[in-house]
Order: structure tokens, then C-alpha cells, then sequence
């Protein structure tokens, strides 16, 4: 592992250089939110940007894609969507999103659709400070040990840039006048005091090693009627989560003999059409079964598999969810703790 | 693939013939309309209508007639697959949507008086479905060009459309946009169908649902969660009543039923 | 920057490989034999199969769907589904003339444990349109008679019309290497001559079974696996040698769309057989 450091004025003049081959994508501001987007003029770059809309998923298999172009004669692969590109500001949770992610798509086989964006794109991570909706402590990605090529931690005046691979040492040395690979002591104490700031920042906590048990504890306790009954079924949760993979695929028709297409487009296990097999059975009717599977496989599922969760605490469920359906009120619920959110209201409300 | 050229037939009942309008504007796809399939009836596109045998009828508007109802009886019989196209004919429209049962009689009487129907007797106006079987449903107030060309040129190739099930939030996030409902503005995406691509989030303008419900549409928990954001019960209601046609009608009475 | 891109044509799971339909016949009113054969021989060579695996079949501009391979892998060469009509893509395969393209891609799913089988008796209880992946684990031991214990067979349909595979089931009970029970729940057509009622009424005319050496395979409507696993546990089969293949929506068949999930698992890559001890441990298996 090598540390180096950059001074905060070089680091347009670095990405500069390091972009002129792959495209350069970062967090922008949408609104009062933050979205990741090309970016041309870094001066657009929101390097205060917590968490975005969407997670960075979107740059590997987008929310609708062509897969196959098909004619008569057969189906012709599309991975139009696949370019060379640098990542610049994603933060640990997200690779660890990423992370997992990259385990789905390659299980048994080999998903090009996501794994050649991926491997093409390189990931400069930045650190960041938590906002009062951030768990990711409590899922242990709050720091990050591998899955980046560059991880630039921001100390005031300058960032401290861990190599974490060989390409991205390469990128160093596309630019090594920027760099300086002699730390002092005092470095040491300011990395050291903002670690000790960023860790006491915390404000939102779930105990996720109780959290298998608790699910199957649970498995018929009331409140999964009270989450299916408040549920908009619309998805959202899904579209906003780092570690959901689930998508459809339709195929497209076009008038004048041009080819089909066979789209690929994110899907969510909350939705009703989800489960449903040809001729109309649905194996999960009911929103609270279908609450059930989303949770089964964030808290439970994926840890008896891979021994953690699969949820990085990045919190975008806790800003996303319309009534408050999301990892920390249904831990809380799983819990018995007292849950404040919509849902647990609107249950109230409607028994009356 | 079907070697003959498919029959079809473009119907117009109740409504505002936006549906058959959006179809003739498909300005540069129009001779691949024509060249794919024969098109034996469409009043507001050709004279020289024929009224045989169809493979697939598509139908706008809802029954408000007696000849109507009779006129659409007849087309189903003539038809090997029915396609309810727009709001009108999937759900009834505005015209179909009472938060009352009895409203309609009413109204009825309060527009016309006591008058003598001579030409065709009156009805509700309800949906397509309310008297024939629809084989797929077309959503929209009116249709979308693209949602209706990949149907139709899935239909040429015999084939049931393929549409999204799911409301509008999941192409709202597809599209990243913050949701408006978060904050506090009145948005019916979670109720509505999806097929638009969120045009209307996407512009930061709430969904007002005109793509018509979702099977599944949580009336119940979004009035809660906009009552709680201080919007008004009656502006709830209509709003979500728009576009909703007889399926309001039908939720209302349903939540009556509960609450008693 | 990471090199060249290489071109996955070749390796890309998702890819559809052009096969044709050589045959297709009814066998009832709405389910429908064909016979498939890929366009590339050395396509056919490498899809290597075993009795319950499915495969992903491709309608031109209809989509794809899951279908289990009815044909056992003892005769190569031609691939055969059993299919009913359900949805745009098994109506759009109905419409198919014999030599018409489609796009086949697979084998999946874990399939029957042929190999932990080998000297066990088999013993198959099928309803309705179970017979579908049945079929292909039956036909194997029957070719392969020599590797296998005893076989028995009891198959159940709602009436006779709609018995599938109805020629081979009858000329199956004039062997005299396997038992074969038929029953019908109802007869309406007055000429029926086996049993009538369902799958579960056949159990009382299986000759002596040797449970601890039984290998029992289950395939039928949902509301049938209750009841036959009542019989099968009545007849001390362990749990782990009471064999089931399931359905579930699949959009690709390799673990990565999420829709067949159920707790840990993917019916994909995990199933689709499973054993009675899974379906006890994962609630919402059956």
C-alpha cells in the first residue's frame, strides 16, 4: 500500500490529465440532491455530495438497456453501453455496493452486461462525513480495503491518495509532479483527529448481527401487515439500493423491418407482477410477503451466504421510502423498539 | 409471422378521439402503419370503412349510448382480439368516475331535465370491459406515440403487447429524479401506471395520473401519508378520482364498506 | 484502458443460439410436443444435459421463458418440450410451423442427482403437467435400465383427454421391467380402463417398497404436493430422498435477475429440484 499526498489545487489539473482517456463521471448536483453524471468542467464536481439519488450501479447496467439486437437470423449481442471511465467521488459505501454486486454478476456465470463496464471502469474513491441518515458503520462499510484503484481522502487543505491497485498506480504515474510521498507526523495527527470526527459523526445505528435471527424470530409477527398494508408498491426502494440486481427483460418491436430489441430494465421484488408465472399464479401476492423477501435478502439471506449483509448503510431507503419503509424502522420493528415512521401511523390510523 | 396482412379496425366511442388523433399525428411511422397491416376502419383517417371480420379491433372511448353498446357488441363479435386504447376505454374516463354510485342519475337529470332520449337511450358511461372481454389494455390520457408503436408493431407480429405493470415512481427513479411526494407535492406516481417515462417528474411537475391506476394502486395509505401533509381531503379526492374513471367509483365504495 | 475489448459473442450467457423445430404435434388440447434442434451441431455438442435441467427457449419478438427439457440426454441429437399454453410466449410458440427458428439457450438448473440414484429405486409420482420434467429422468432410467433398481410410475391426469403423453404411458405398462399406474380424476368419455380418482389413491396398488432405498421424484399442480408427501413419509422415504421440481418465473436463468429467489437461493442455480428437507427449511418453497 502506498500513501501519497496531493495538495487540494492540484487535483482539477490531475483529473485533467487522468481523463483524457476514459471518461470522467462524478456526483453533480440535481436539485437540492446529487446525481452521477459525465462531467466536462470540474468545477461542477459536488465534492460535498453525500449520498446520490441513485447509486453508481446505474454507470455499470443502466435502469434500461439493449441487450440483443434480433432479425430473423438471430440475436446480435449489444454492449454499446460498455466505454472506458473513471469514477471520481464515490464513497466506501458505494464500492462496497459495487462490491457486492460484482458477486451477484458473476455467480456461476459470467454477466458481461455488468462485469465489462466494470472492469473498465476505474474507481476513485473519496471520504466523506456522514449525514444523520448514514448506517455504515453499522454494517462495517464505513471504511474500504479493496474494490478501488484510488481512494483520495479529503484533510482540509489537502487529500491523503491511497493506491489500491496497479492501475491505479498507473494513473500516478501519469502525473507524478503532483504528488508528494513524504508524510509527516503531523499528517499522521490530522488523518488520525478526522477519523475520530468522521467515527463520533455517526447518529443512526442498526445491529445488524442480531438482525438473521430477529427475521426468523419474526417471520409471522404483525407489523410485516402493517408494512405490506402502508406500501405503495413502487419500487422505489429498489431503484435507490446499492445491491439490488433484480431486472426484467422485454423484447421491443419495431414497425419497417427494423430489428427488436430485447431490453433489460431494473426491476423490484415489491412490485405485484414480480413473482407472477405465465397463466397468472403469483407466489407473492401480498405486499408484506413481497416486504418480507426484500428484507429477507438485505438482512438475512445474503448473510448466511456471505456472512454480512447485504446493505452498506448508505441510506438512501431512509431518504427514499414515501412512508418510511426501510432497514432502520423494520430493524427497530424487528427489534420491538418503538418505530417512528409513516407506516407505524398509518397502521394506527386505520385500525381506528 | 403471419403471412397475410393483419385486418384491423380503429373504433371511436365516448371521448375526446385524442387517442385516434395521437395515432394519425405518428406523422413518420404512418406509411409503416399502413404498409404493416390493412386498416379496414378508421373514421377519423379514411372513408370506405369496411365492418367484416377483424383480427384486432382497438377501441377508444367508453359506452355512454345504448347504439353504442350495441355498436361495440358488434365489434367484439367481428374481432379475434380486442384492444381497450386510452383511458376512456380502459377505465371510463371522466365521464365514468363518481365518488358516488348515484351521482350519475343526477346529473343526468340536473343537464337534460325530463327529456325523451329519441335517438339512442343514455347509459353510465363505463369502461369497454364493463360489457365485452378486452384482450389488452393500451393506458393513457391520451396514448403514447412510442408505448402505442411497439404495441401495434407487436400485435402485426401476433404477438400481446408487453406493458409496464408497475406505477410511474419506478421509471420517476429510472429517470433519477428526487420524489416530489417527499416534498409534499400532491403526486399520484405511485397510483399510476408507468409507460410515459416519467414525463412529467422528469420536468419536476407532480404525475397527475392520467396513464390511468395501477392494479394494485394503495389509495388508501397515499391519501393517509397527503392528509398528513396537510392537503385537503376533497383536492385528494378529485385528483386522484381525474383519470380514474369507474375504479374510483369502485374504491370508494369498497372504503365505505370498511369503514362502516 | 484496461487492454483491448474482447468480443463476448461467444461467452455471453445471455445469447440465444439459433435452433429450428423439427416437430410439433398436440397432446392435448393446449400443451404441445416439439422437437428441437440447434442450427450449430457443435451447439448441440456442447449442451450437455441431465434429466430435470431446463432450458430458455426464444420466441422472435414474443420473448423468452424457462421450459424444462422433457428428452433425456441418453438420445442426443434432438432436444424435446413439453409445453402448454400459457402466456405470449407459449401462444406465440403454439402459432410456430415446424422448421420455423427459434433461439435456445441452457441447460440450467441443477437437475436430478442421477449419479447419487445409480442402484436405487425410483419411484415417480406425476400430476398433470408434471409429467414434463419427469418424463426426461423416466425415459433415462429406462435406457439405462441396468443402473437403476426398481421403477415405478404413478401418473395422474384430470380426465383422459387431457392425459399428456397418453400412447407412451400405456405401452410403458406392458413392459414388464417397471410398474406403471394410471388414474384419471374424472372419466368423462366412458372408456377409460384404469383407475379413476387422484394421484394419491395409486399408492395402494405400488407393490413392496424398500423406503431407505427409494428414491421418490414429485412433479405435479401445487395442491398435489401436499398430499403425496403425506403418502411418501407414511411410506418412511427419508426426507432428503423425496425429490421435487419446481416452477418459478425466471427472466435468465443463471442467477443474476433475481426473480425465482426465495430466502438464499435462486431456483435457477440452486433447483429446480429440491428435496422435501429444503422445502421444510425454506417456507416459501411450495
Amino acid at each position: 500500500m502506498r500513501i501519497l499526498k496531493l495538495q487540494k489545487k492540484d487535483l482539477f489539473p490531475l483529473l485533467k490529465v487522468i481523463s483524457r482517456e476514459a471518461e470522467l463521471w462524478a456526483p453533480t448536483a440535481k436539485g437540492d440532491k446529487f446525481a452521477y453524471g459525465r462531467v466536462l468542467d470540474f468545477s461542477r464536481i459536488a465534492m460535498d455530495a453525500v449520498r446520490t439519488i441513485i447509486p453508481p450501479k446505474k454507470i455499470m447496467v443502466p435502469s434500461l438497456f439493449n441487450m440483443f439486437n434480433f432479425t430473423e437470423k438471430g440475436y446480435q449481442e449489444d454492449l454499446s453501453h460498455v466505454t472506458d471511465r473513471i469514477l471520481f467521488g464515490i464513497h466506501p459505501c458505494d464500492i462496497h455496493g459495487l462490491l457486492i454486486l460484482d458477486k451477484l454478476f458473476s455467480q456461476a456465470y459470467l454477466d458481461p452486461y455488468y462485469l465489462e463496464p466494470r472492469k473498465k471502469t476505474l474507481i476513485l474513491g473519496l471520504s466523506c462525513l456522514p449525514d444523520a441518515y448514514c448506517f455504515c458503520k453499522s454494517t462495517h462499510t464505513d471504511i474500504i480495503e479493496e474494490g478501488y484503484d484510488l481512494f483520495f481522502t479529503d484533510l482540509e487543505s489537502y487529500f491523503l491518495v491511497w493506491i489500491g491497485s496497479s492501475r491505479g498506480d498507473d494513473l500516478i504515474r501519469l502525473a507524478p509532479d503532483f504528488f508528494d510521498d513524504k508524510l509527516t507526523e503531523k499528517d499522521i495527527q490530522t488523518y488520525t483527529k478526522w477519523q475520530e470526527k468522521r467515527d463520533n459523526a455517526f447518529k443512526t445505528t442498526v445491529n445488524f448481527t442480531r438482525m438473521p435471527d430477529l427475521m426468523e424470530l419474526n417471520y409471522k409477527a404483525p407489523f410485516w401487515e402493517e408494512v405490506g398494508a402502508a406500501c405503495l408498491a413502487c419500487g422505489s426502494c429498489s431503484m435507490v439500493c446499492p445491491t439490488c440486481n433484480c431486472y426484467n427483460v422485454v423484447d421491443k418491436l419495431f414497425l419497417g423491418n427494423k430489428p427488436g430489441k430485447r431490453l433489460r430494465h431494473w426491476d423490484s421484488c415489491t412490485l405485484p407482477e414480480y413473482s407472477e408465472v405465465a397463466g397468472g399464479e403469483n407466489f407473492r401476492e401480498h405486499k408484506s410477503q413481497r416486504l418480507k423477501l426484500w428484507y429477507t435478502h438485505k438482512l438475512q439471506a445474503y448473510v448466511s451466504k456471505y456472512g454480512k449483509p447485504s446493505c452498506v448503510g448508505c441510506g438512501r431507503c431512509l431518504v427514499t421510502c414515501p412512508v418510511q419503509i426501510h432497514v432502520k424502522s423494520v430493524a427497530d420493528a424487528l427489534e420491538g423498539h418503538p418505530v417512528e415512521a409513516f407506516w407505524k401511523k398509518f397502521a394506527q390510523e386505520v385500525s381506528k | 409471422m403471419p403471412k397475410d396482412k393483419l385486418k384491423i379496425g380503429i373504433y371511436e366511442l365516448t371521448g375526446c378521439a385524442g387517442d385516434a388523433l395521437l395515432i394519425v399525428d405518428c406523422e413518420e411511422e404512418l406509411v409503416n402503419i399502413f404498409t404493416a397491416a390493412s386498416i379496414e376502419a378508421f373514421l377519423m383517417a379514411k372513408s370506405d370503412n369496411r365492418h367484416g371480420e377483424l383480427d384486432v379491433a382497438l377501441v377508444e372511448g367508453s359506452v355512454s349510448t345504448e347504439k353504442e353498446k350495441e355498436e361495440l357488441l358488434d365489434i367484439r363479435k367481428r374481432a379475434r382480439v380486442v384492444v381497450a386504447i386510452g383511458g376512456c376505454a380502459c377505465v371510463g374516463g371522466p365521464q365514468a368516475a363518481f365518488l358516488d354510485k348515484k351521482e350519475w342519475e343526477k346529473n343526468l337529470k340536473k343537464v337534460y331535465g325530463n327529456i325523451e332520449f329519441s335517438h339512442s337511450r343514455p347509459l353510465q358511461s363505463k369502461p369497454i370491459d364493463a360489457y365485452i372481454k378486452v384482450d389488452c389494455y393500451l393506458p393513457g390520457c391520451p396514448i403514447g406515440k412510442a408505448q402505442f408503436l411497439s404495441t401495434f408493431a407487436r400485435m402485426v407480429n401476433g404477438n400481446p403487447p408487453e406493458l409496464f405493470r408497475f406505477p410511474v415512481c419506478v421509471e420517476c427513479k429510472w429517470h433519477e429524479n428526487d420524489c416530489l411526494l417527499n416534498k409534499d407535492i400532491l403526486c399520484l406516481g405511485p397510483l399510476t401506471l408507468a409507460g410515459c417515462g416519467s414525463v412529467c417528474p422528469n420536468f419536476n411537475v407532480p404525475c397527475f395520473g392520467c396513464w390511468g391506476p395501477t392494479e394494485e394502486a394503495n389509495r388508501t395509505s397515499e391519501y393517509y401519508l397527503l392528509r398528513e401533509k396537510g392537503f385537503d381531503t376533497e383536492v385528494i379526492k378529485n385528483r386522484m378520482a381525474n383519470y380514474s374513471g369507474t375504479r374510483i367509483t369502485e374504491f370508494f365504495e369498497q372504503f365505505r364498506k370498511e369503514k362502516r | 484502458m484496461n487492454g483491448e475489448h474482447k468480443c463476448l459473442a461467444e461467452t455471453n450467457p445471455f445469447t440465444p443460439h439459433p435452433a429450428r423445430i423439427v416437430r410439433s404435434y398436440h397432446l392435448t388440447k393446449d400443451v404441445k410436443f416439439f422437437q428441437v434442434r440447434f442450427v450449430d451441431m457443435e451447439e448441440a455438442l456442447r449442451f450437455d444435459y441431465k434429466p430435470g435441467q431446463f432450458a430458455m427457449l426464444s420466441i422472435l419478438g414474443a420473448g423468452e421463458a424457462p421450459f424444462c427439457i422433457s428428452s433425456t440426454p441418453s438420445r442426443p441429437g434432438l432436444l424435446e418440450f413439453c409445453i402448454r399454453k400459457m402466456g405470449t410466449v407459449t401462444s406465440a410458440l403454439f402459432e410456430l410451423k415446424e422448421n420455423s427458428f427459434i433461439g435456445l439457450r441452457g441447460p440450467y438448473g441443477n437437475g436430478f442427482p442421477v449419479e447419487e440414484m445409480r442402484d436405487k429405486d425410483i419411484l415417480i409420482i406425476e400430476g398433470g403437467m408434471g409429467v414434463a420434467p419427469l418424463r426426461s429422468v423416466l425415459l433415462y432410467s429406462l435406457d439405462n435400465r441396468d443402473q437403476f433398481g426398481r421403477v415405478a410410475v404413478l401418473y395422474g391426469s384430470k380426465r383422459p383427454s387431457e392425459m399428456i403423453f397418453s400412447e407412451e404411458y400405456f405401452a410403458l405398462k406392458g413392459r414388464n421391467d417397471l410398474e406403471c399406474h394410471l388414474a384419471v380424476d374424472a372419466d368423462d368419455t366412458g372408456k377409460w380402463t384404469e383407475n379413476i380418482g387422484v394421484v394419491t389413491t395409486l399408492f395402494r396398488h405400488l407393490k413392496k417398497v424398500d423406503p431407505e432405498n427409494t428414491f421418490a421424484l414429485v412433479c405435479g399442480p401445487p395442491v398435489m404436493y401436499k398430499f403425496v408427501i403425506k403418502e411418501l413419509i407414511k411410506l418412511n422415504i427419508p426426507k432428503d430422498q423425496i425429490l421435487m421440481t419446481l416452477e418459478r418465473r425466471m427472466k435468465c436463468g443463471v442467477g443474476k435477475c433475481g426473480h425465482c429467489a426465495i430466502d438464499y437461493i435462486y431456483t435457477c442455480l440452486d433447483g429446480p429440484v429440491f428435496n422435501y428437507w429444503d422445502v421444510l427449511h425454506m417456507r416459501e418453497l411450495i
